[in-house]
């Protein structure tokens, strides 16, 4: 719909479309002294900055009537020209035409001046809302690094990456998804490094998101990834606006959601998720040790409660016989077979460890008490579980915070039930079944077309992709770019 | 973006590693052992240098049909109803050699792991977990394959190095002491150990690099042939010729062999075949991949995966046909080694003498 130039009918088109909506706020000021023309300023209160809005847009319209400068008859044609222009002390001024346009852009939290006899409404960039500050993530804390984490505001979030690459080709696409939430997504990416392939995919998947509402990045992830049945991730989130900008540098894609912190990259493998941006901060020996102990940390988090069940009931004869017969002296007072042991004690640290994410300060640490008082000796005293099943137990659960990534570490600790159930039934061969059956399914998810076993599954051996994976070799010896994200520009690193 | 349906030769090289080695090398020293003593190496050797004449036949008969498939060329070269035939003849060499695997396979668990299981649940959850690598497409496959196989090298290397400084090398000789006579009863006994390599038949025209395709197949091969002939001599040395030829699986029992002083596990017979039911996942799926496609392939049908769950049946029953696990070597293993020649020797040979002819006819 068009504006018209009656400025009656269009507050009465607006506020038929803003009906009982309390919080839009409309200001009727008069400028003008001989002949009165009519400005109407409308705004969503909370939204747009107040005090912008009062000390630079009205003060100065107030004081046009006051200098009576202005002949309204003389310049009817073009008066929204000239007020902009002479009057509004804003930063940014938009025209608009199209009535639907200005009030999205209201709800944006910019303002509307309309005038009386203008067909065009002038936008005045006012948006300001209470945010936070910028501050360091809790999640992915460092020793050494940066302490800037992302913020809810996207636009933030894409000036805290840009800081860091100062390229005129890092560029930023903007899209809107939901169609009653409106929610901006800025892509970024390097135009000459990351592979068009997988940027125009991207841009498709979202495209096709036809969804009322994205609440947050790991709704856009759940809607683009390309299969909802793998309790993997196949799109990596991260706070770090550091870990955003070295996988832009890679030739990743980096997605960002308004109202979350939580920025998406593109493409992801298994090797990408054993990286931690504080490898790169520490020297090379020590960030290979810790990538070591993270994929052991996987493998743990996994396997070790299923290793524990196989080896009491299935094959006692694979440990030392002391050992052996130290294991069954310690479950002689244990009513239930290890599997239900297992599954007692793996539950009880799911119920703790979901409490304690869940409640924060003084009751998270009551918890903290409660849990390692039950666990650590009144199962034991209590005959419900053996003292090795509990190191079994805090194993796991340690080795599942020494993953990097949080949704990974997560997926891990699900299936390590499922582990339990074949070990419960067939032992070590179970296992086994389900650890090839694993590698299957790591190696038919793919990640926006990369597969995301890389480079485990020949993608990027060759080129040696595994230096930044298994271990972390000095950066001199990291000389081309990760070939799974096929980047353009392969080379990082030169000598000079 | 990594297009679909492209293998690397890397990729293909570690297929063909993995799919060649399975069940087969548990009983490869003994079963030869029987036949020509000392001398079982020469067997090994040779019918794995008789493979290479078939990869370059395969080779060339893809140098001449470019970005056609193994069934596009033998339908047009043949015609479809011989074809078919032969097709026909390859579904009932998988099923066989399945049935067989698996048997083999399941008598090998419910030895060393699992000694109350009864067998037929060993047989039916490995088939239904092999199924599920089997109904993915074959660059899959190869990343399967690709991620199992230094797992299969770490385990062939540590096996070989724990057991050298304990093994007694003067067993290996006299050297050419057997009576050659019997060299061609050898290979027929050591040919079954190659059996998997027609993998690359369906591999080799999705290669990203046709140039080194054959490179790195023949590196793979040699390292099939290294990894037996260390089997073969470890075994020997570790055993003696006397004790081996009365061994039914001496790959595991020189692992039994091992004590560990200091370290965490005291029988690493349970941990190698732990790891062993890898190596047989990623020589069995690619089998079972092969009898679908070919099933496909004869009842016309889009995809190959509709025939994996229906096999599995089969499959069971016919494993389950031998009595004890010595008709399973003797009976099974006789009937299967006709299908044998006939599947991964005959069929490519005479596809690409009938190429051969029909070119030449063409040209002339």
């Amino acid at each position: 719909m068009n504006i018209s130039i009656n400025l009656n009918e269009n507050v009465n088109a607006i506020k038929e479309v803003l009906k009982n909506c309390d919080d839009v706020v409309y200001r009727t000021i008069e400028v003008g002294e001989s002949s009165k023309t009519k400005t109407l300023m409308v705004f969503v209160d909370g939204l747009a900055n107040g005090k912008v809005i009062s000390e630079f847009a009205i003060e100065s319209i107030l004081k046009i009537s006051k200098l009576n400068k202005i002949n309204t008859e003389s310049i009817m044609s073009n008066i929204s020209e000239k007020v902009s222009d002479e009057f509004l002390a804003i930063h940014d001024i938009k025209e608009e035409y199209d009535l639907d346009k200005v009030i999205e852009m209201i709800l944006i939290g910019e303002t509307a001046l309309l005038i009386d006899g203008s067909d065009k409404a002038l936008i005045l960039s006012t948006r300001g809302w209470p945010s936070r500050n910028v501050a360091e993530p809790p999640n992915e804390t460092v020793v050494r690094g940066p302490r800037d984490g992302f913020t809810e505001i996207v636009r933030t979030n894409t000036a805290l990456v840009r800081r860091r690459i100062r390229d005129p080709k890092l560029k930023v696409k903007s899209m809107q998804v939901g169609r009653r939430s409106k929610t901006d997504i800025a892509i970024m990416y390097i135009e000459d490094i990351a592979s068009d392939e997988i940027l125009n995919e991207v841009i498709r998947r979202i495209e096709k998101i036809d969804i009322d509402a994205i609440g947050e990045s790991a709704l856009l992830e759940s809607l683009i990834d390309g299969n909802h049945l793998t309790p993997f991730p196949l799109i990596e989130n991260t706070e770090r606006p550091d870990a955003v900008a070295a996988s832009i540098l890679e030739g990743r894609i980096a997605i960002l959601t308004d109202n979350t912190p939580f920025a998406l990259l593109v493409p992801t493998t298994v090797g990408t998720f054993f990286q931690s941006s504080e490898d790169y901060y520490t020297k090379w020996p020590m960030a290979s040790i810790f990538r070591f102990i993270r994929l052991s940390a996987a493998l743990l988090t996994v396997l070790s409660p299923a290793l524990y069940i196989a080896i009491t009931s299935f094959h006692p004869g694979l440990i030392p016989s002391v050992l052996a017969f130290y294991v069954a002296a310690s479950r002689i007072n244990v009513p239930f077979p290890a599997v239900v042991e297992s599954f007692l004690m793996e539950l009880t640290i799911e119920l703790l460890r979901e409490s304690g994410t869940r409640v924060a300060g003084p009751i998270g640490s009551t918890i903290g008490i409660v849990g390692g008082i039950i666990i650590g000796q009144a199962a034991v005293e209590a005959g419900v579980v053996s003292p090795l099943k509990i190191i079994i137990a805090a194993v796991t659960t340690i080795s599942f915070f020494a993953i990097a990534n949080y949704e990974w570490a997560l997926a891990l600790r699900v299936i390590r039930f499922i582990f339990m159930i074949l070990a419960s039934i067939l032992g070590l061969y179970g296992i086994m079944l389900g650890v090839a059956v694993l590698i299957v399914h790591f190696a038919r998810l793919d990640s926006f077309g990369v597969p995301f076993a890389s480079p485990f599954s020949g993608l990027g051996l060759k080129e040696g992709d595994l230096k930044d994976t298994i271990v972390k070799a000095p950066i001199q010896k990291l000389k081309f770019r990760p070939i799974f994200t096929f980047p353009k520009d392969k080379r990082r690193f030169r000598e000079r | 973006m990594q297009k679909k349906n492209v293998i690397s030769n890397n990729q293909i090289k570690n297929l063909l590693v993995t799919t060649i080695i399975g069940v087969g090398i548990l009983s490869l020293p003994s079963n030869i052992a029987v036949v020509l003593d000392n001398d079982g190496w020469i067997a090994v050797l040779v019918s794995g240098l008789l493979i290479i004449p078939f990869i370059l036949i395969i080779d060339k008969l893809f140098k001449m049909y470019p970005n056609k498939t193994i069934f596009e060329i033998g339908e047009e070269v043949l015609g479809k109803f011989i074809f078919k035939i032969f097709l026909i003849i390859i579904a009932i060499y998988a099923t066989i050699t399945l049935a067989y695997s698996i048997r083999v396979f399941g008598e090998v668990i419910k030895a060393y792991l699992l000694e109350r299981t009864p067998i037929a649940v060993i047989i039916i959850t490995m088939l239904l977990a092999t199924s599920y690598a089997s109904r993915a497409e074959i660059e899959i496959l190869g990343r399967v394959a690709t991620m199992v196989y230094p797992i299969l090298l770490a385990l062939f290397i540590f096996l070989f190095l724990i057991n050298m400084p304990k093994s007694d090398y003067t067993d290996i000789l006299p050297l050419f002491n057997a009576d050659f006579t019997k060299l061609p009863r050898g290979i027929m006994v050591t040919i079954f150990s190659y059996a998997g390599y027609e993998i690359i038949m369906v591999a080799y025209p999705l290669t990203d690099n046709r140039k080194d395709t054959l490179k790195y197949t023949l590196r793979g091969l040699f390292i099939v042939i290294g990894i037996y002939l260390a089997a073969f001599f470890i075994s020997l040395s570790q055993l003696g010729v006397n004790q081996l030829k009365r061994t039914l699986w001496p790959t595991i029992a020189i692992a039994k062999e091992v004590d560990l002083p200091g370290y965490f596990l005291e029988n690493l017979d349970g941990i190698v075949i732990a790891l062993w039911v890898l190596i047989v996942y990623t020589s069995v799926g690619p089998l079972f991949y092969i009898g679908g496609k070919t099933l496909s392939y004869i009842f016309n049908t889009k995809s190959h995966d509709v025939f994996i769950l229906p096999l599995i049946p089969i499959i069971y029953l016919i494993s389950m046909i031998p009595d004890n696990i010595i008709s399973v070597y003797d009976e099974m293993g006789r009937i299967l080694s006709y299908f044998l020649i006939a599947s991964i020797m005959a069929v490519p040979a005479i596809i690409f003498f009938a190429a051969l002819i029909k070119r030449r006819r063409r040209r002339t």
